[in-house]
């Protein structure tokens, strides 16, 4: 019985190696026709970036990063490739949502947390990936994944950090996901 | 049958293909060879002296001049405003920001016109654009522009013409046409800043 | 002819125009996927789902394959695409806070903001989380400006690194795939599904 539930809904999805390859060409289109990569960290700094502009533009003045940032990037920093690209995430996620009957505002979590640790554990994450992606110069679409497709030593550098960090404290937060 | 083997009997032949095949280094889209040839025999890439001489003369902030010969060339005798490239470093990544732009209009030059024929086949090649040949090079400049020969009573009146702008032009540089740097040592020529502005960046991306 | 950006065959606001384009593909593989969901997405790390591993290398490959035929045909110029440049501390420590906050918070920014897009609750507080994180660099650049920028190794292949040509690498990272995927198999295979 539960077993059938199981083949049920793992059918609901693209079998993974189909949905792989559908990726990578949507990454070579991107790279064929404007010549980078996937992002994701990139399109929240840009918003970062404009929102202090917006709210405290002296600030976004005298902060090191951010006038580095607005000298390298002239222009409205909403007006960048990845932003749009992030729009169309947005749009394509819940397109494909929508056709699966996925639309549905929840909390996901194992039985064996409340939603809100889950909530505080989702915070948390984001803020290590948040500067981890700063750091690393991309996230794991930005830098792993294009650093793969185009065999960057730095991309896939980062693919086995984060990936190896993954596996190394899986152990310790195993209680957040799965049962013992 | 398994998606993973049905993966694997697609990619790694493609892989191995990959792997066998000889890297493409030849870079697509610039010139081909036939393309190359058309040009030279067209000699599109010459720049007479009269003309190289009239622009330096209205100091025309457009034209660089660049000399190909060696350093030791170079510090004896240039052109006014000329910047030493010499052949053998031209593909050094420090030239590219003069080779390859779109803002001035460089002239190579040599003794001759072998090397900075060279000079211009490889960076034409590289698909720069903007780049020409001084034609006859030092040698025939001299003969032209510094020494012109007086026409024949018999010449017709546009020769006599050609004969009047070159000796104007010879006396407006003056000798000083071929400086000597050793005269004015210390100044080092000028090198005009010209920002990297390849016309075709890699395109900047990441996150 | 590629990229077009660069040949200008197309104009900035056309480019953001197919970004988007690019972003509903993007969006709609990765839900349909299943990365919308934290739990999927973290069962790599436990072994009982291995959907991250599969369509993460699958997509490397054939992006790889796709840029490597392209250059071969001549339809790519290689030397004009974005290549990842590599700080070398900096990319490594990044990384380690990334995988940290990958099984904490079980999203990476993509799939959380599809995952927002239908609607998960924390994939929105994720998303926050990294706004946060992203603001906590900036506000303390000054602070890590040199480790940031320590070892600039420029934008190195590996194949380069290897000394090895850019096919044969790319065969290598082919069979280190396929052998991934048979091992993420039999771990599958191995634990107990997980309901979620």
């Amino acid at each position: 019985m539960e077993d059938n539930k199981v083949i049920k809904r793992s059918e609901k999805y693209m079998n993974p190696y189909l949905a792989g390859v559908f990726l990578g060409l949507v990454l070579l289109s991107a790279y064929f026709i404007s010549g980078r990569g996937l992002g994701a960290s990139g399109a929240i700094k840009s918003t970062t970036v404009s929102l202090v502009k917006t709210i405290a533009p002296a600030h976004a003045e005298k902060a090191p990063y951010y006038k580095e940032y607005l000298e390298t990037h002239p222009g409205n920093p909403l007006n960048s490739w990845l932003v749009y690209q992030i729009l169309g995430v947005i749009v394509g996620g819940f397109l494909s949502g929508a056709l699966a009957g996925r639309l549905k505002f929840k909390v996901e979590h194992s039985p064996n947390i409340t939603s809100k640790k889950r909530l505080i554990l989702a915070l948390a994450g984001g803020i290590l990936f948040g500067l981890g992606a700063q750091f690393g110069r991309g996230c794991t679409s930005g830098s792993a994944l294009c650093g793969m497709a185009v065999l960057s030593l730095g991309g896939i550098m980062s693919m086995m950090a984060i990936f190896g960090t993954g596996f190394g404290l899986a152990y310790f937060f195993r209680k957040f996901w799965v049962n013992i | 049958m398994k998606p993973r083997i049905l993966l694997a009997i697609f990619v790694i032949p493609l892989g191995l293909i990959i792997a066998a095949v000889p890297e493409n280094k030849t870079h697509a889209f610039k010139l081909s060879a036939e393309q190359l040839l058309e040009e030279t025999n067209a000699g599109i890439q010459y720049y007479s002296p009269e003309e190289i001489a009239d622009l330096i003369i209205k100091k025309d902030p457009s034209i660089q001049l660049i000399d190909v010969r060696n350093v030791d060339e170079y510090s004896k005798f240039s052109l006014p405003g000329a910047i030493n490239i010499p052949l053998t470093t031209i593909l050094e990544e420090d030239w590219e920001g003069y080779l390859n732009q779109d803002v001035k209009i460089n002239v190579f030059y040599s003794n001759g016109t072998l090397n900075s024929d060279k000079a211009w086949m490889i960076t034409r090649q590289l698909g720069y654009e903007n780049n020409y040949v001084l034609m006859g090079g030092l040698n025939y400049w001299v003969e032209t522009i510094m020494n012109p020969e007086s026409p024949s009573s018999t010449s017709s009146d546009e020769e006599f013409a050609k004969y009047d702008f070159r000796k104007g032009a010879g006396m407006a540089l003056g000798g000083g046409a071929v400086i000597s740097n050793e005269k004015k040592a210390g100044t080092a020529p000028i090198i005009p800043a010209l920002k990297s502005k390849s016309k075709k960046k890699r395109v900047q991306g990441g996150c | 002819m590629g990229p077009l950006i660069a040949y200008d065959l197309i104009t900035g606001s056309t480019n953001l125009l197919f970004a988007f384009l690019i972003g509903i593909g993007f969006g709609f593989v990765l839900e349909s996927a299943g990365f919308s969901s934290s739990r999927k997405l973290v069962g790599v790390f436990y072994g009982y789902d291995t959907v991250v591993l599969k369509v993460f290398f699958t997509a490397g490959i054939t992006g790889m394959l796709g840029l490597l035929f392209f250059s071969l045909f001549g339809w790519i110029d290689l030397d004009l695409i974005y290549i990842n440049p590599t700080f070398l501390y900096s990319t490594l420590f990044g990384g380690v806070l990334m995988g940290a906050g990958f099984i904490i918070g079980g999203f990476c920014p993509g799939t959380s903001i599809c995952a927002a897009s239908i609607g998960k609750i924390d994939a929105i507080f994720f998303v926050l989380g990294i706004y946060i994180g992203v603001n906590i660099f900036n506000e303390i650049y000054p602070l890590v400006e040199g480790f940031y920028k320590a070892k600039f190794l420029g934008s190195p292949k590996l194949s380069d690194f290897l000394g090895i040509s850019d096919g044969i690498m790319a065969l290598v990272m082919i069979a280190m795939a396929i052998f991934a995927f048979w091992l993420g198999e039999i771990f599958e295979k191995k634990k107990k599904p997980v309901i979620y």
